[in-house]
């Protein structure tokens, strides 16, 4: 009996032994958190996409770091930064609840809005935490600031378009091009009250009135959450607009493509933002009466086309995995996420701070959306018309239930057409 | 012609919206802040029968209003009921209904700017020279048809009467044996149906997002206040006052003014006439 009790109590102690070795033997995952504002679209996108990209990295072995495989894992949490109101506070919450509770080796994905994000930066600098926004935050301010205080905000990456080339690279060269193939020059601008869209629709106004178009008006700014665009339609009409440009990441834009649609509006309809036409349920939602509608989706990738090998790859990895088409503008970006911070953490051989900064500085891979390198000083990707220069965009046009890409003319699968009742 | 022809559109929308709001607080004093939640419920039970069961659309429209009575009265029978008489407590109760219906509502899944009605008729007309779609054209005919059967409601049906009894004095009412508890209950069902019957009319021309039920929400509270709690002339008037000033604030002064109107219109009453204009709730106090 003794020997028993004795044999079973020695075996128990080896157990207690070695397990503690055996979890410190399990690879301890390199942790990306990621604050996401998942109840709206370039959140819950910018999810999927991360997480496919985090599923593809495993299966393959996962990230190598000074020669020992490790896998990446996701914590996101909501930071309802794209409601109404804009809870920037409660952004800033999260982003510190994924340092300190979540303990994330970095933060990939959000703040979502811009207004969030630009709060966030003072909190990673504090942090000394490396960050690349992949979704939403169009304002130059970002970048800006990271070039103006280089020390301090040298964690901050931004591997998406933003407002200024958006506008000046892709949007009026597009805008142009629409006017010499059409013969049009009337501008009517439609744009949501938050801080890009007031920003952008602004510069817009001032760019294509130097170039001889004629803007109608001051921009018409329409509060988040508003469901009655009747009367800048109406206005729209009377003015004789040829083409409404829209900036609004609302919901509600789906309502006014459809008075659009039912107003019989001859104006073309060119969404530099236009979050529900750039999804693929849009066609359905609309009834068919979003087509011919523009959209800029900022990054290529998220409508079909062929910017790179990669891209088809992506776009058909995601359809498979998730059932849907890539569904925001921040969808291809947030999957180059984490295959950028792999090469980056490869390269550096380690997961400090400083070291994947200056690897995330120098790196040069061929993504989904063109070639992707950071403009060393301000972090932000560098822009191009061409996938071999650089990240490439993506305006598309709805035409006959599908998204078409039509600019930049390298990635075109098809050319601009006019809704039958502005002929 | 365009302030004239979407100001009443705008009215009636507001009016739809905020009708069954003012009901429920009129006949049974208790602020349902789960309205917003039952606008949006509605819309998805619609989108849902439609989509998954195949329903035709009509059905699909009567068979969500009469699921969305269901619930309001389920909602005062096993919840309110219970706090009925205190009022934060119903404002608490009411509004935490509401909020787990509708981020329920987003958890399961349904975000995004997908979901969808069709609307009745397709096409638009134009009336002196301002396009209009038939959907807006039947929102006003569906709004005064809805006005006129509450009047009618209230003024020759038994249940009608008894639920204005209620609204006027609820002891006298209760001692001419009239069941208050009843009453509110039906109020309540009552209620719903109308906010239900706002989403299926309003909803077509947009989407179903789980957002509308907040905004809905603020909407009904601020024609309510301005009209004077409880009162559904006053409604009525509020709607048709704020509706007009919103189109006229877009038209004339700037877009972005749209939504402050409503929030405007509510710190005006509250200062200049707190029981809004055809409210009584503290008309003594305002006299004295």
């Amino acid at each position: 009996m003794k020997t028993r009790f004795f044999a079973a109590l020695v075996i128990l102690l080896a157990v207690f032994i070695t397990l503690p070795t055996y979890s410190a033997l399990a690879v301890k995952p390199i942790v990306l958190g990621c604050p996401l504002s998942t109840a709206f679209l370039y959140g819950w996108d910018a999810e999927r996409a991360i997480t496919l990209a985090v599923e593809e990295i495993n299966a393959a072995g996962g990230v190598n770091v000074a020669g020992k495989k490790r896998p990446f894992k996701v914590e996101v949490i909501d930071t309802r930064d794209l409601e109404p109101g804009v809870p920037v506070s409660e952004a800033l919450l999260v982003v510190e609840k994924l340092i300190l509770e979540k303990k994330a080796d970095f933060i990939l994905g959000g703040p979502v809005r811009s207004e969030a994000a630009m709060a966030a930066m003072d909190l990673l600098s504090k942090y000394k935490k490396v960050s690349m926004l992949t979704t939403g935050v169009l304002t130059p301010k970002y970048h800006a600031r990271v070039a103006e205080e280089y020390d301090k905000f040298k964690y901050c990456f931004r591997i998406t378009g933003e407002a200024v080339w958006m506008v000046t690279g892709e949007i009026i060269p597009c805008l142009l091009d629409i006017g010499k193939r059409f013969g049009v020059d009337r501008l009517f601008i439609m744009i949501q009250d938050v801080a890009h869209a007031r920003a952008g629709g602004g510069i817009i106004a001032k760019v294509m009135a130097k170039k001889g178009w004629h803007v109608i008006g001051e921009p018409e700014i329409y509060p988040t959450g508003t469901t009655d665009f009747s009367m800048g339609l109406i206005k729209a009409k009377k003015e004789s607009a040829q083409v409404i440009l829209i900036w609004m990441d609302m919901p509600e834009t789906s309502i006014l493509l459809k008075q659009w649609y039912d107003m019989k509006v001859p104006a073309l309809p060119f969404g530099s933002i236009i979050a529900a036409a750039e999804q693929p349920g849009f066609w359905k939602a609309t009834e068919g009466k979003g087509e011919y509608c523009l959209a800029n989706v900022v990054n290529a990738g998220n409508a079909p086309c062929n910017a790179t090998p990669w891209t088809m790859k992506f776009f058909n990895a995601y359809k498979k995995r998730w059932n849907i088409e890539p569904e925001g503008y921040g969808t291809s970006t947030s999957y180059m996420g984490p295959y950028v911070f792999k090469d980056a953490i490869e390269r550096a051989g380690s997961l400090k701070s400083d070291a994947v900064v200056k690897a995330l500085e120098k790196i040069d891979m061929m993504g989904v959306y063109g070639r992707i390198r950071f403009d060393p000083k301000s972090h932000q990707v560098i822009p191009s018309v061409d996938p071999e220069e650089g990240a490439v965009g993506t305006i598309f046009q709805w035409q006959a239930g599908k998204r078409i890409v039509v600019f930049p003319k390298k990635i075109a699968m098809g050319e601009i057409q006019l809704p039958p009742w502005m002929k | 012609m365009d302030i004239l022809i979407y100001g009443i559109i705008n009215s009636f929308s507001l009016a739809l919206i905020a009708i069954g709001f003012s009901l429920v607080y009129g006949i049974s004093r208790l602020p349902n802040f789960a309205h917003g939640a039952l606008y949006v419920i509605t819309g998805f039970i619609v989108w849902s029968l439609l989509n998954f069961l195949k329903i035709n659309y009509l059905l699909s429209i009567i068979l969500s209003l009469i699921i969305t009575g269901i619930i309001g009265a389920a909602i005062y029978q096993f919840i309110l009921i219970r706090v009925r008489g205190m009022a934060v407590s119903e404002i608490i109760a009411s509004y935490a209904i509401g909020l787990a219906m509708l981020e329920g509502f987003r958890w399961g899944g349904f975000k995004g700017m997908t979901y969808t009605l069709p609307v009745f008729i397709r096409g638009s007309i134009e009336i002196s020279g301002i396009p209009i779609d038939f959907q807006r054209i039947l929102l006003v005919l569906i709004g005064g048809l809805v006005v006129f059967f509450l009047w009618a409601f209230t003024h020759y049906n038994r249940i009608g009467l008894a639920l204005r009894g209620i609204a006027q004095d609820e002891r006298a009412a209760m001692m001419l044996g009239i069941d208050s508890d009843m009453m509110a209950l039906v109020a309540m069902a009552l209620g719903s149906i109308l906010a239900g019957l706002a989403a299926v009319v309003l909803l077509p021309m947009g989407n179903i997002v789980v957002e509308a039920g907040y905004s809905v929400l603020i909407l009904a509270i601020a024609v309510c206040i301005v009209g004077g709690l409880g009162s559904w002339v006053g409604a009525i008037l509020a709607a048709f006052m704020i509706g007009f000033a919103q189109i006229i604030t877009v038209k004339y002064i700037a877009s972005h003014f749209h939504m402050v109107v409503a929030f405007l219109a509510i710190i005006i009453t509250l200062i200049l006439r707190p029981s809004g204009l055809f409210g009584r709730q503290k008309e003594l106090e305002e006299r004295v």
